[in-house]
């Protein structure tokens, strides 16, 4: 027998992270520049595992040199701990561009500076005639209005610098840019060119004409357009090497006039350069009006003329203060980690070594300090600074000529001035994104102040695209409605003072909107930032409502965000009528309970799923009143994935359910503590089922059995499935331990106590029977009772029979208490499962959106035919840590943001080299987590391959001690990763036509052998991810049917699950099995590679094996074709067919 | 996939003989029994007699005892029919009284099984076996109950009859007190009389309670004395135990960083330090 296959499960590809760009390989061989030793000693064991440092005596005890000293001390005043000096000079290793690349980048400037001087000439035109321009260039600005007064000819650059962080040493990859600014001769500019647009046009026009003349150079790779920061009145020239060199660097030719030839008082914030007269090409109706101020537009052409003065600033700053290339650096990394370095209105690298420079000018940073307290103490002035209500200047002169920090304040949201105090660095970046980057840093600090986290890691390493970091997203998709919103928000002057982009122009005013409208329900609003791509120099730019995507995201609180009300001013204040044109239709007079008659604004919100969708219902409602924005353009996804936990396309995602099961269990332990005649009291009632801690994925409905559909077993008073109908629904037992009171008669030998129980059980059943009429079924170790529809199985505790379990007498006579497996069970349903699920509950309390991703997790681990591997409470401990640990996140409010969390937590989690604290209720110290880690360090190898610690149970990990294995865990990871690509490209990209339950949908080619199943017996087929649309009557009546209790219904049968425990015993050995026992039609098989080696004869090794005849010796193979047989013999009824996929292997 | 010839399946090694069987005549594989004679070194059990018992293993999930009997018939009257997941002692002997309730080791999967004649088997009769076609099992047995039927089936025993069950309690317990009152009155006999060496046993119930022999009590002991000893001791009184509490602590730096370096190189090789 033969094995055909190329990749078995266990050759999953083990590191992701291993594709490694060539350019990076190359990298490699660099000798260090920073000088650091990189010490063999130090270099990984092969298998990557980090093990206990063993160091000789000698070595520990050997008087400390004088560098020694100064570097413990060093390390203690500037950097928090040694481990996160390490990681930052690490870190900086890789982000900073070597010296290599450095030399070549310089030679490449030197060809540019040639070049670019020996650009022609050429005469002097009309600046709106553009016929002299070659024709394999398009001018990159849009015209419009087209017609300007001027002349244009092209000279030479006066001058050609290098700007920016290149100068610096701040720039940082991947993204290497040069800035070269091209100064423009005097000659070119004339008188009144700051007026509408004729310099920035000029400006385009200089860089077509230099464009078309570089782009027949063989220097050059690519020749491109872009915006800067995607300001769409200020093009730039792209330019990047030829050949291979292509990704090493791109230079940025920026245009910029003479010093001093626009008067800055013209430009002040509060002036007009833009006519309303040119503008709407009408001639001048409105004399005499004053016209508006255009501060963007003077902002603009300010931080041209500022250039090259904001970087001679920023190198003095430099001079002396080594540490601030790297806090630069590292402020950088942190920004791109939180997307806020790109776009329109970006906080960008330069703003932020501006930022650098006030603070030294405050003396809050000095020249001594190290990057990690530069980044500190910048996140500092972040979070506790509102530039939104108080600007900061960093004009040293009081001129009153300067405009004054009020003047800017009025004209822009965020203010932070230059060191001339004429141009405004924060001009573009709305109020919104001002908040978030605020918000960000405080969040950064908390996890810097946090001493039990890797504040590195969280704050440097992981990434936080929009979508995983906001509870809701959605999307404008059909942006030319903007257009019209701007004439409707009469928002004339201000589209003029941004050159008519019409996207930018209403943003502001539709996030306030937005805020007002949401008020209480969110904690934080923000959006992403208009991004303009590169292009052709043959191509005319994009038009503005071709700029993409504009998202929209928030936070919200969790306690406000569902409420159904919105309460307004009482009917007769003068607020009222300004809410009722706020909420336009929508609003309606209420009677309130104090007596109050208000203005209020209702949602319907009948279930949870519904109330999930009332900010949906605020935002499409409000866009359209107020912006014009049509509903279909607006693409919401919030809530997407709530279909895969509905049973029934019409009833909620099941978290009613969950309440009336808990008020069920509440009565029902209620009624146990209360029972008369039993012989000892009940000490603590505590149930363990899912449900109670609101994590059941499909949560039990309350049932009625139909009699009919049944045999009935009269004797006993139950219910048994019968043969001839299709399997009835399944009801779970939900688990429910009872302790009972400690006393001198309990015995003391593990064997009578559990007789002792099921006496208990006896008497528990007739006494609920006799004294609640309830229906009981009394079993040795369990009692159910059918109430309210559920059932419950009450299992009797003694907390004493765990230690009589464990007890051992050794040879010398001597008790001694020993684990075994029986007595490791019975602590897992006695003492941890009641712990966490009320632990949990607790959480839920404070978290509403636990639950629920907790079973999107569980549903999308079991559609993944997984579900059997991993058990339910590991998988409520993995999403309790998205809550209990989000940082750098915060706690997710939707079940959706949520679920993408966790794929990213198990697709990037080290999984060998740390354990997963899970720190419910906070009980762990900073000391306990150390001593949680050392112990796993120490003892890696004995531990499960996946190690979750709680507080009560910190060097075990019970809940994945005999599953999952590793290869499964590798498997998860692959799944969920790629789950995770795919589910976000979806909810990014809404125009595309996706199907969400497509990550809910296995790959079935994976497997070797599959098992189809008759829907007929599977009880839970309605639980499927793509819910039949015919299924079976199973057995039950409807809820309101009249019925007595005389029978107790048919639980716990599961057809399938029995079916599974059969092959799983026989044939462990041999194959895999992988089902999703929500409602799966399909058993995937995975053989085994290793028992298909033929072995020898062995009398204990026999199983399922048959004599291989072609050899002499007496070697065993698997009986195959038997095998296959049985698969179908022992689901009898169940399996309609085993198909084999022989592709895979072959006999 | 061929079904595989007649003489394939009915190599067996050495010692034992192979048994085909097979489900239904439409089916055309079959899992193969290997049989041989029972012989161990050590004690002979009572219950499974040398000469009179066969020893089968590779039975598949399916075949129960009675299905066994009914094959090996044709050598002998077959008395008795064990099962169980490992060859090895029988587990019957070792518990007096199985309970129904209490005891769920049922043997799962594939088995082995010790079947037990009236009469001596030799090879002889064996051979019968030997030269037979497949067996068929649905032909010679009341249907084998598999898939929905065993399931309900198995369902309707698992409803508990709570008399028989009561019952069942209350004879264990009754053996149970009784056992305990005898030790009681062994222990009452026993006390304060000296055994031959003139030691005294001493019991948690006497006039006089010794300490439980337990190891927990006896860790606490330990503990106890250890703290004892720890309170007697002066720490920083003599120069040298402040010098060896500052080396110590500089150990504990040096420690912590070589563990720190080990931890970045080891995220290095991984590339862990590549923001994006």
């Amino acid at each position: 027998m033969k094995r055909r296959r190329s990749q078995t499960l266990a050759q999953g590809k083990t590191d992701v992270e291993d594709e490694v760009d060539s350019e990076e390989l190359e990298e490699q061989d660099d000798p260090d520049p920073s000088g650091k030793t990189r010490t063999p000693s130090a270099a990984p064991a092969a298998d990557d595992i980090i093990r206990p440092v063993k160091l000789s005596k000698s070595e520990l005890y050997k008087p400390p040199t004088n560098e020694e000293l100064n570097r413990l001390k060093e390390t203690e005043y500037l950097f928090h701990s040694n481990l996160l000096r390490m990681q930052i000079e690490e870190l900086l290793v890789e982000v900073k561009l070597k010296e290599k690349r450095r030399k070549h980048i310089d030679a490449f400037l030197h060809e540019i500076n040639s070049v670019l001087s020996q650009i022609p000439e050429t005469p002097e035109r009309d600046l709106v005639d553009q016929s002299w321009l070659r024709k394999s260039v398009k001018i990159p600005f849009l015209q419009v209005p087209y017609d300007v007064k001027g002349k244009f000819h092209f000279l030479p650059p006066s001058s050609i610098k290098v700007v920016g962080s290149y100068l610096l040493g701040t720039s940082i990859k991947p993204e290497i840019n040069v800035d070269v600014a091209l100064t423009m001769p005097r000659e070119i500019l004339q008188e009144k060119d700051n007026l509408n647009q004729r310099y920035l046009r000029k400006r385009a026009l200089y860089l077509a004409h230099a464009a078309g003349n570089l782009a027949k150079n063989q220097l050059f790779g690519s020749v491109k357009f872009t915006y800067l920061n995607s300001n769409h009145l200020k093009p730039i020239l792209l330019l990047r090497p030829g050949g291979k060199d292509e990704k090493l660097v791109t230079v940025r030719l920026h245009v910029c006039p003479p010093p001093g030839v626009f008067k800055p008082s013209r430009l002040s914030p509060n002036k007009n350069n833009v006519r309303t007269a040119w503008y709407t090409e009408q001639s001048s109706d409105r004399e005499g009006v004053s016209e508006p101020p255009t501060p963007h537009y003077n902002n603009t052409i300010l931080s041209d003329l500022a250039l090259e003065h904001h970087l001679q600033h920023l190198s003095s700053c430099a001079t002396d203060f080594p540490g601030m290339k790297d806090g630069i650096a590292i402020l950088k990394v942190w920004l791109r980690q939180r997307q806020l370095d790109k776009g329109y209105g970006c906080f960008n690298g330069f703003m932020v070594s501006m930022l650098v420079a006030y603070l030294l000018s405050k003396n809050k940073i000095n020249k001594v300090m190290s990057g990690y307290q530069i980044l500190r103490n910048t996140l500092h002035f972040l979070a506790t600074t509102d530039l939104s209500a108080n600007g900061i200047t960093m004009s040293k002169v009081t001129d009153q000529a300067l405009p004054s920090l009020a003047d800017f304040q009025q004209a822009f949201d965020v203010v932070f001035v230059d060191p001339l105090g004429l141009v405004n660095l924060c001009a573009d970046v709305t109020a919104a994104k001002y908040r978030q980057i605020q918000f960000e840093a405080q969040e950064s600090l908390k996890i810097l102040d946090d001493t039990t986290t890797d504040g590195f890691h969280l704050l440097l390493m992981v990434p936080k695209p929009f979508i995983r970091t906001f509870d809701h997203v959605f999307h404008l998709t059909h942006l030319v409605q903007l257009q019209d919103a701007c004439k409707k928000m009469k928002l004339l002057n201000e589209l003029m003072d941004r050159g008519g982009d019409y996207v930018s122009t209403v943003l502001p005013f539709l996030l306030s909107v937005l805020a007002r409208g949401l008020d209480q329900r969110i904690s934080l609003l923000s959006h992403t930032l208009p991004q303009r791509p590169e292009w052709d120099i043959g191509q005319a730019p994009a038009k503005h409502k071709d700029v993409g995507l504009l998202s929209v995201g928030f936070l919200l609180a969790p306690g406000f965000c569902n409420s159904v009300l919105e309460k307004g001013p009482a009917a007769d204040a003068t607020e009222a009528a300004d809410f009722r044109t706020f909420w336009g239709v929508k609003s309606e007079l209420r009677r309130f309970q104090d007596g109050s008659i208000c203005e209020a604004v209702v949602w319907p919100g009948e279930t949870l799923h519904e109330k999930r969708k009332i900010p949906e219902l605020i935002i499409k409602h409000l866009l359209k009143l107020h912006v014009g924005v049509s509903e279909s353009s607006v693409s919401y996804t919030g809530n997407l994935t709530d279909c895969v936990l509905m049973k029934d396309k019409n009833a909620g995602t099941g978290e009613e359910q969950m309440v009336s099961i808990v008020q069920s269990y509440d009565d029902l332990s209620r009624k146990l503590w209360n029972l008369d005649d039993l012989p000892l009291t009940v000490t603590s009632v505590q149930g363990t089922h899912p449900s109670l801690r609101y994590t059941e994925v499909f949560p039990p409905v309350p049932v009625k059995p139909d009699w009919n559909f049944y045999k009935d077993e009269k004797s006993k008073n139950c219910l048994v499935p019968s043969l001839d109908k299709p399997c009835p629904a399944y009801i779970p037992p939900m688990k429910v331990i009872c302790h009972m009171e400690g006393s001198g008669k309990w015995p003391q030998n593990k064997d009578a106590i559990k007789r002792v129980k099921a006496a208990f059980q006896i008497r528990l059943a007739e006494l609920l029977k006799s004294q609640h009429n309830l229906l009981c079924k009394p079993s040795a170790t369990y009692t159910d009772v059918y109430k309210d529809g559920f059932v419950f199985r009450v299992q009797v505790a003694y907390h004493r029979e765990l230690q009589y379990m464990k007890e051992t007498v050794t040879p010398e006579g001597m008790l001694k208490s020993q684990e075994s497996e029986e007595s490791l069970q019975l602590e897992k349903e006695t003492l941890h499962l009641p712990y966490m699920t009320s632990t949990l509950h607790g959480l839920q309390q404070q978290h509403p959106a636990f639950g629920a991703t907790s079973r999107l997790a569980k549903r999308w681990i079991s559609a993944q035919l997984l579900g059997d591997s991993f058990s339910e409470e590991c998988m409520d401990l993995l999403v309790a840590y998205l809550f209990v640990h989000p940082a750098p996140f915060t706690a997710p409010s939707s079940p959706q943001v949520g679920f993408l969390r966790f794929l990213y937590l198990v697709a990037t989690f080290d999984w060998k080299n740390s354990p997963l604290v899970v720190n419910l209720n906070g009980e762990l110290k900073g000391a306990d987590v150390t001593e949680i880690q050392n112990d796993f360090v120490s003892s890696r190898t004995r531990l499960p391959v996946m190690f979750i610690a709680t507080p009560k149970d910190g060097k075990d990990s019970v809940w994945t001690k005999n599953r999952p294995s590793a290869q499964i865990l590798q498997r998860l990871i692959l799944l969920s990763a790629e789950s995770l690509r795919i589910l976000e490209k979806q909810l990014v990209e809404p125009l595309g036509n996706h199907d969400l339950k497509t990550v809910f949908r296995p790959p079935l080619d994976f497997y070797d052998v599959l098992i189809h199943l008759n829907p007929k017996q599977i009880p839970r087929h309605r639980e499927a991810i793509d819910q039949p649309a015919k299924s079976f009557v199973r057995g039950f009546l409807t809820t309101k049917a009249e019925m007595k209790n005389l029978y107790f219904p048919v639980v716990d049968y599961d057809p399938v699950q029995l079916y599974l425990k059969e092959l799983k015993e026989a044939y462990e050995d041999f194959a895999l099995f992988f089902y999703d026992s929500y409602g799966g039609e399909v058993i995937g098989v995975l053989w085994k590679p290793s028992s298909f080696e033929k072995q020898p004869f062995k009398a204990t090794n026999v199983q399922g094996r048959l004599m291989d005849m072609k050899s002499d010796r007496s070697l065993t193979v698997p009986n195959v074709e038997a095998m296959l047989e049985d698969f179908q013999f022992l689901g009898e009824g169940l399996v309609q067919k085993v198909e084999t996929n022989t592709e895979r292997w072959n006999i | 996939m061929a079904a595989p010839s007649e003489e394939s399946t009915l190599v067996a090694p050495a010692g034992y003989i192979a048994i085909s069987i097979q489900f239904s005549e439409e089916r055309p594989t079959h899992h193969c029994l290997y049989a041989k004679e029972h012989k161990v070194r050590e004690k002979v059990e009572q219950s499974r007699p040398l000469n009179r018992t066969l020893f089968v293993i590779n039975i598949p999930p399916y075949c129960t005892e009675k299905c066994l009997s009914q094959i090996f018939a044709s050598c002998g009257t077959v008395v008795s029919v064990e099962l169980q997941d490992k060859p090895g002692p029988s587990k019957k002997c070792n518990k007096e009284v199985r309970s129904k309730y209490f005891d769920h080791n049922m043997p799962k999967g594939f088995k082995v099984g010790y079947i037990v004649f009236k009469k001596d088997v030799g090879p002889k009769e064996l051979k019968h076996l030997k030269l037979q076609k497949p067996y068929v099992m649905s032909e010679n047995l009341q249907t084998v109950k598999t898939g929905i039927h065993k399931w309900i089936e198995d369902y309707e025993e698992s409803l508990t009859d709570t008399v028989d069950l009561q019952n069942e309690i209350d004879n264990f317990m009754k053996e149970y007190d009784k056992k305990l009152a005898e030790e009681d009155e062994k222990a009452k006999l026993e006390e304060g009389i000296p055994d031959e060496d003139g030691w005294v046993k001493v019991t948690r119930k006497g006039r006089r309670p010794g300490l439980a022999r337990t190891e927990a009590v006896n860790l606490r002991v330990m503990e106890r004395e250890k703290k004892k000893r720890a309170q007697k001791e002066l720490l920083n009184f003599y120069a040298w135990q402040h010098h060896d509490s500052k080396r110590e602590h500089l150990a504990e730096l040096r420690k912590k960083f070589e563990e720190d370096k080990q931890k970045i190189a080891l995220m290095r090789a991984q590339r862990k330090f590549r923001p994006y």
